[in-house]
């Protein structure tokens, strides 16, 4: 049973009252020209629409986390939550890239009890993608602008209003409660505006390339020169990753305040992009070169990732597109790989016939 | 391309060093994504000339990647560099720093109209508003009409910072270390930032956080000004690469101000001039001790 | 007397300022006991990290103090110094962190008195400016988004 609402945008703030009321609420705000996702308590708080510019995996796994504080012998984990989280004005993309960390951080076995304590009970309001921009390719990671994976709740902006259906129980339950029998429901044509909106946005995507093909072909191209070629352009920072929502390495360092007993141990993100990630105690390092660790990060999001996760790490927000000091283009690898694999196949494919 | 000069000329004289075997690689700037942004490119054959832009979108600094180039040829082979003004004045605190002969490389200047902020993508870059040097101070073959300098007072942003109450100017700077995420492509795009092993990768000592906490950040940006102070050409690049938004370039511009008006030096211009920082003057000012 | 009480953390060089301070001491002259004190061969040897790295442990105010230009035991390291302070000085001034905090002198082996007297300038200058705030890092510190 899935609940449609009207939500007129001068009326926010009642959906924003009804999270905060229940949740410690995130979402986009401006920081001098910069979007980010902070905790919020009122809608005018919110820059609702502006493409955001951190991935929102920094409200779940921040790049800085303090993991314990301690005192001589006594250790203090931190706080613990009152109110579980929720997030409002992430697109598809975003929701997307939680579903894919919570593997990562909850396993059948093992859960990150900090990633837990953060998105344990958490509700996510998506805000559908009106206007995808020209590095958007969510579709090739078979996601949309306006895909529900991961959102609870989701918006579709048409001009003056939201309409926001319920995707899960939970956001069901949620809309439910937040407006009770205040709902406005939204008129035909409110329903048509939404679907030109949405039709519109799928139709600006240009055409997906095959992710599993491109798979397929980086088994075969471990030492192919393409990784030379493609790699000339990397500085070797780490904006592609720390911007991308599905990265999620870390390093854990303790810190102690100089002259006392006391310290704290912290989480911050790490980066396979960095020389130093694989440096190893006797010096040696694995991945020394730009070329080994751009082809480990190709391999990682849309091969290891596949066998173990079950899809690829990227929901294709483009962030590392457009975020990248170089320019260097993820879907260009993706083509390269995918076109030498093809190539590869033809050559062994003529080399079978001629040699029956 | 503006400023005189064609891209034409450009990918000419690229595709004569190539067939001349003056140089290995020519490094330059091709389209990148999008019609705002441009990449680096490695030319080697004389066909792929035609890749080679000049523009606008330009705003990258390729000495990082001539450096990279240059280690990857052989021994005793040269490459080529497109520079503009600010990339030439920093190949030349190169030769100055003895990071480069200048044997090693042809330039091939261009003279620059200024480049885009990539966060606003209409606007001038802030380094270009304040511009004095379009034009390499050194080059081999010059493929443009060299720009005439800029008026104006290039510490104009400098001084309207300091009209403002240190509480105001820490708070401001807090604002932007409150966007940084320690991501280091400032760093890494910095031409002048070539250290092996930088201060903030040390671990005996670990000098400061790797937080994006403060003050660890403060003092990422901080160290990072000192070590590039008398050395930095106000190219820019580092506030280009920065993906959200820090407007690191400042810090910077006042230390440059300080340098050029105590120790009379300014960077990238003499390529046998001792940098300001590695040299002194017995008669140096010293009101400020005690 | 509760009353808050500045650290300040001076470095001295070996030849000069430090045997000045043991002049202070051996002559009996009084000063400020705010001040602790840390042996470098040479003023020149004092990379700003150390004095940026002060304030982030807790010194409310760093003092660096040399011999006087042409005197330096290693021949140019004070001049050396002298251009690294004033760039550092102008960096943390125009960044809001208070001018006072930190400071440079030239004190002679011989200047006791020279020394006691930079002593409590320092000194009577950081109590003015209060405990030190700005670059200051505790295990607390305040976190960013979440």
């Amino acid at each position: 049973m899935s609940s449609i609402l009207k939500i007129r945008k001068q009326e926010l703030d009642q959906l924003v009252a009804a999270l905060v009321a229940r949740y410690r609420l995130f979402g986009p705000v401006d920081l001098d020209g910069t979007t980010v996702l902070r905790e919020v308590r009122s809608a005018d708080e919110l820059r609702l629409g502006a493409a955001l510019d951190e991935p929102a995996k920094t409200v779940f796994f921040p790049q800085t986390e303090t993991l314990l504080h301690y005192d001589g012998d006594k250790v203090e984990a931190p706080a613990g939550r009152d109110k579980p989280t929720a997030i409002l004005g992430i697109r598809p993309c975003d929701a997307k890239s939680l579903v894919l960390l919570d593997r990562v951080f909850r396993t059948g076995t093992h859960q990150d009890s900090f990633w837990q304590r953060r998105h344990e009970d958490s509700l996510v309001v998506g805000l559908g993608c009106s206007l995808p921009l020209e590095t958007c390719f969510c579709n090739w990671m078979n996601l949309g602008p306006f895909n529900a994976d991961g959102s609870d709740v989701m918006l579709t902006d048409i001009g003056d209003a939201y309409i926001a259906e319920s995707c899960t129980d939970k956001g069901e339950r949620f809309l439910k409660a937040a407006y009770k029998s205040q709902v406005q429901r939204p008129s035909d044509a409110d329903l048509d505006k939404a679907g030109a909106v949405r039709g519109r946005a799928r139709a600006a995507l240009k055409p997906p390339v095959d992710v599993p093909a491109v798979k397929k072909a980086l088994a075969g191209l471990w030492d192919s020169p393409l990784w030379d070629e493609l790699t000339l352009e990397c500085l070797s920072c780490a904006a592609c990753a720390y911007l991308c929502p599905t990265c999620h390495c870390f390093d854990i360092q303790d810190e102690k305040v100089p002259g006392t007993s006391r310290g704290r141990r912290i989480r911050i993100w790490d980066t396979c992009m960095a020389a130093l990630f694989t440096k190893e105690a006797s010096g040696h390092n694995p991945r020394g070169s730009g070329k080994e660790r751009m082809r480990q990060r190709i391999m990682h999001k849309f091969s290891y990732f596949v066998d173990n996760f079950g899809e690829a790490a990227c929901v294709g927000c483009g962030r590392c597109i457009r975020m990248c000091p170089v320019s260097l283009d993820v879907r260009r690898v993706l083509e390269r790989v995918r076109d030498e694999g093809a190539a590869k196949d033809q050559k062994s494919a003529k080399g079978v016939a001629s040699a029956v | 391309m503006k400023a005189g000069g064609s891209e034409q000329e450009l990918r000419e004289a690229a595709r004569k060093l190539l067939k001349d075997k003056k140089v290995g690689v020519v490094v330059g700037y091709a389209r990148g994504t999008g019609e705002l942004r441009s990449t680096p490119a490695f030319i080697r054959h004389g066909k792929d000339a035609d890749r080679l832009i000049f523009d606008r979108t330009c705003g990258i600094s390729l000495v990082p990647h001539l450096r990279k180039a240059l280690k990857a040829l052989p021994k005793g082979a040269k490459a080529a560099v497109v520079a503009k003004g600010c990339d030439g004045r920093a190949l030349v605190q190169y030769m100055a720093e003895g990071q480069l002969k200048r044997d090693d490389v042809v330039i091939v200047g261009v003279a620059c109209d200024g480049v885009l902020d990539p966060r606003k993508s209409d606007v001038l870059s802030d380094s270009c508003l304040r511009c004095r040097y379009p034009n390499p101070p050194v080059y081999d073959v010059f493929v443009a009409e060299p720009k005439a300098v800029g008026a104006g007072d290039e510490y104009a942003a400098v001084t309207e910072f300091e009209k403002l109450g240190p509480e105001e100017r820490w708070g401001w700077f807090q604002t932007q270390f409150a966007k940084c995420i320690r991501c280091y492509a400032c760093r890494n795009a910095c031409p002048m930032c070539y250290c092996e092993e930088c201060f903030v990768d040390q671990t005996n000592p670990l000098w400061f956080g790797k937080s994006a906490e403060q003050p660890d950040t403060a003092m990422f940006h901080i160290v990072r000004a000192l070590h590039t102070a008398g050395r930095c050409v106000d190219c820019g690049a580092c506030e280009r690469a920065c993906p959200l938004g820090v407007r690191l370039g400042l810090l910077n511009k006042r230390i440059e101000k300080e340098i050029k008006e105590r120790f009379g030096y300014t960077a990238g211009l003499d390529p046998e001039a001792t940098p300001a920082l590695a040299t002194y003057d017995e008669e140096d000012k010293q009101e400020f001790i005690l | 007397m509760n009353e808050w009480q500045p650290k300040i953390l001076a470095f001295l060089c070996n030849w000069c300022s430090y045997a000045g301070a043991d002049l202070a001491g051996v002559s009996r002259i009084q000063y400020p006991p705010n001040v602790r004190v840390v042996r470098v061969p040479c003023s020149g040897r004092v990379n700003p990290i150390f004095i940026l790295k002060s304030l982030e442990n807790g010194f409310d105010g760093v003092l660096v103090s040399g011999c006087h230009p042409g005197d330096c035991h290693y021949i140019s390291g004070n001049y050396i110094a002298r251009r690294k302070f004033a760039v550092l000085k102008a960096a943390l001034e125009f960044m809001g962190v208070e001018p006072g905090r930190v400071q440079f002198s030239w004190v002679s082996a011989g200047e006791g008195e020279k020394f006691a007297q930079v002593i409590g300038q320092v000194t009577d200058t950081v109590k003015g400016l209060g405990p030190a705030k700005r670059l200051v890092k505790t295990a607390e510190a305040p976190g960013v988004a979440g």
